[in-house]
């Protein structure tokens, strides 16, 4: 029972967390709430991701009380190294907002709550063997995010993006359960494997399988906001307060790969339906291309440097789309390539929007190219993180961005998809334009005569938070064997089966 | 099924259906709420007969209870009296609904007259439910021994949208009152009205000095 409360320890050690912080909130005289706060999220998360590194060297496959949970949730490979994945951009996430939220007259504790039982969410669909649970966790992870969204409750903006986000949210969940009630119908199973060994065996209801998989792709591909179903996004981005943006960027779209990938490596990874011939590969490819492409295009235009990181995190989607394509090809490294990427651009997108939030103070918020003109030359820390962390984006050596679209990239090319490379390729050029842009007005242009200056706000969480996200950026773009290494290994104990 | 049965599944229909049509007849919205818990009401009652006497229970918490209250209370703060201006647009697209609606509630009918057994025979072939299939003791049975994983880990599903809740909905602190007021903010935040696929513009510093 212990051995199962260990590898079960991530999620638990959250719940009881965010219990206890809102305990201490409720607590501590009125003029001191929320001030610890802050601190007290980040230890739970870094208590959280000690504790999946734990679970990750303990060994999860001898532990014999998973079959207790089974089937509603698989404790694998997979599941722990999401679990540590989620921790890390939760513990960014909320060091950014003990900055930001003080800075802006938004501190309220009840963030925090919604941002660790948003993250338990995130587990519970990585851990998901059921497609209830999947259900579940899902609408965990999302009702944080949509309640994050519309946090600054004084700004239009924000109550539209909610709105919005909120609203094809459910519909999106909604197609998605129509899909899970057919598969039911055509199977009789609701978990996963079942689900997957029925559509293997073969039988009477290949249509309504068919349109069970559409369904269910339709809803998948929502969540991880990629065209044409990436509508909400962009609104939601910017309305919602910049750690919220970041924590939706990093959390919640690792939460539905890690849905995307556990779904349709386990129920769809039949050979008729995992082929170039026939279901979801070519759907998906396509997916991929239009992502990339019209994301990047849009990206180019935007005039607010926030909208454009939302944007690249659509495009990034594609990127990742590009290796969930190549599982088809071999079912292990693909889904490692997409592990290891989701890492890179975690702290590569989490310490871009912390640098946007530093480069801001209150009542004077950076959002746009020019209220970051001439900031590297007057702050030229804040300025030199930020264009680490967008070189890191952009793809270039020797940052993590760079290993996290090689591997990709290589996948896909051993998968024999050459024309999608090199769509991809083509497309992380066209993002380089943008985020070389944000160089470009930050050292090489002034701002205009007359206009207000923008000027760094300090406080230790934000800059807490970006070294950690730089170090670990170059780190990851220096030595990124070890990482790849459990990336390798997450997938490949959890995905052994051959695809396709 | 017994006469006294037939009975009571007649009048619980009838009752349903009269209180949809009252629903979509009403032009006093709390009378077309009436309406619905009417239905709701009578559905229900059908539950009962079907031995779902769990389903006919969380019929009535769920939607008597929760949902219609919720739009009485929606119509309440708007005042009974409020209309719906009447205008004539929209008409096509509602016309559109109705049949597209209407396509699907007789194709469902159609469907189910052709695959209804017609013999007594072909009617046993139908997988009998059993007596404590749906009952409130079946069903927390399976919830609390096969679902618990799941049952309990709900809990966190509640628990963040009670949350969510409080974080929208509580009153405003003071700083966030400072904020509504101050002009760079109310001005920041006007979502500026754009074409279609136009960069939108972007709040931040510079504009304010625009303004």
């Amino acid at each position: 029972m212990m051995a199962l409360a260990f590898v079960l320890s991530p999620l638990l050690i959250l719940a009881l967390g965010a219990l206890l912080l809102m305990l201490a909130e409720a607590l501590t005289p009125k003029q001191n709430r929320a001030a610890g706060l802050a601190l007290g999220a980040t230890i739970v998360f870094v208590a959280g991701f000690a504790f999946s590194v734990g679970a990750w060297l303990y060994g999860v496959e001898d532990v014999a009380e998973r079959e207790l949970l089974a089937p509603w949730l698989v404790i694998d490979r997979f599941t722990i190294f999401f679990d540590g994945l989620f921790c890390l951009g939760g513990a960014l996430a909320a060091l950014l907002a003990g900055g930001y939220l003080r800075e802006h007259g938004l501190e309220r504790g009840e963030f925090y709550g919604l941002l660790i039982f948003s993250t338990i969410g995130g587990m519970m669909v990585a851990a998901a063997g059921d497609a209830l649970m999947v259900f579940i966790g899902l609408e965990t992870m999302s009702i944080g995010a949509y309640a994050l969204t519309a946090f600054r409750r004084t700004s239009p903006r924000s109550a539209e993006g909610a709105l919005k986000y909120f609203l094809l949210g459910s519909f999106a969940a909604a197609i998605l359960l129509y899909g899970f009630a057919l598969l039911y119908g055509a199977t009789g199973h609701t978990d996963l494997v079942g689900i997957g060994n029925a559509i293997r065996a073969g039988g009477q209801h290949q249509t309504m399988i068919l349109v069970a998989l559409v369904l269910v792709l339709v809803g998948l591909v929502f969540k991880v906001s990629a065209v044409p179903f990436h509508m909400w996004a962009p609104d939601a981005y910017e309305g919602a307060p910049t750690p919220a943006t970041t924590y939706m960027a990093a959390v919640v779209k690792c939460g539905a790969f890690a849905m995307l990938l556990r779904v349709l490596l386990t129920c769809f990874s039949d050979q008729g339906l995992m082929s170039w011939a026939a279901g979801w590969p070519p759907v998906l490819a396509w997916i991929a291309v239009l992502t990339m492409t019209v994301a990047n295009l849009i990206a180019g235009q935007q005039e607010s440097v926030k909208r454009m990181l939302a944007y690249s995190s659509i495009a990034h989607a594609g990127y990742l789309l590009v290796g969930v394509v190549a599982t088809i090809h071999s079912m292990g490294t693909a889904t490692a390539s997409v592990l290891f990427y989701l890492l890179t651009y975690t702290v590569s997108t989490a310490g871009a929007f912390g640098a946007l939030i530093l480069c801001g103070r209150k009542g004077a918020e950076a959002v746009s190219y020019e209220d970051l003109a001439g900031i590297g030359r007057r702050h030229p820390a804040a300025a030199l993180a930020f264009s680490l962390f967008l070189v890191s984006l952009a793809g270039i050596p020797p940052t993590a961005g760079f290993f996290g679209k090689w591997f990709i990239f290589r996948a896909a090319i051993d998968a024999g998809f050459y024309a999608l490379t090199i769509i991809a390729f083509f497309n992380s050029v066209i993002a380089a334009y943008y985020y070389l842009r944000v160089l470009v007005f930050m050292y090489m242009r002034e701002p205009a005569a007359g206009a207000p200056i923008a000027t760094p706000m300090r406080s230790g969480y934000v800059a807490t938070a970006l070294v950690v996200s730089a170090i670990l950026v170059i780190a990851l773009g220096v030595v990124p064997s070890l990482p790849l290494d459990v990336a390798v290994e997450a997938s490949e104990k959890t995905f052994a089966a051959p695809g396709g | 099924m017994t006469a006294l049965g037939q009975a009571y599944f007649y009048v619980c229909a009838t009752l349903a259906l009269a209180g949809a049509l009252g629903v979509v007849v009403a032009k006093n919205p709390i009378r077309g709420a009436m309406g619905l818990l009417l239905m709701i009401l009578s559905i229900a009652g059908l539950f009962l007969a079907l031995n779902a006497q769990f389903l006919a229970a969380i019929q009535l918490i769920v939607y008597a209870g929760a949902i219609v209250v919720l739009f009485l209370f929606v119509i309440m703060l708007l005042g009974p009296s409020a209309k719906t201006p009447s205008d004539n647009r929209g008409r096509v697209p509602r016309t559109i609904g109705a049949v597209v609606f209407a396509a699907v509630g007789l194709g469902a009918m159609g469907l189910l007259v052709r695959t209804a057994p017609k013999t007594p025979e072909g009617a046993k072939a139908l997988v009998e439910v059993t007596n404590d299939f749906g009952s409130v003791d079946a069903f927390g049975r399976t919830l609390f021994t096969e679902g618990i994983v799941p049952f309990e880990l709900s809990s966190a599903l509640l628990m963040v949208a009670i949350i969510g809740a409080v974080a929208v909905a509580r009153g405003r602190t003071k700083a966030e009152i400072a904020l509504a007021k101050s002009p760079a903010e109310a001005l920041r935040d006007v979502p500026v009205a754009s074409p279609e696929g136009a960069p939108r513009t972007p709040g931040g510093i510079t504009r304010e000095a625009h303004q």
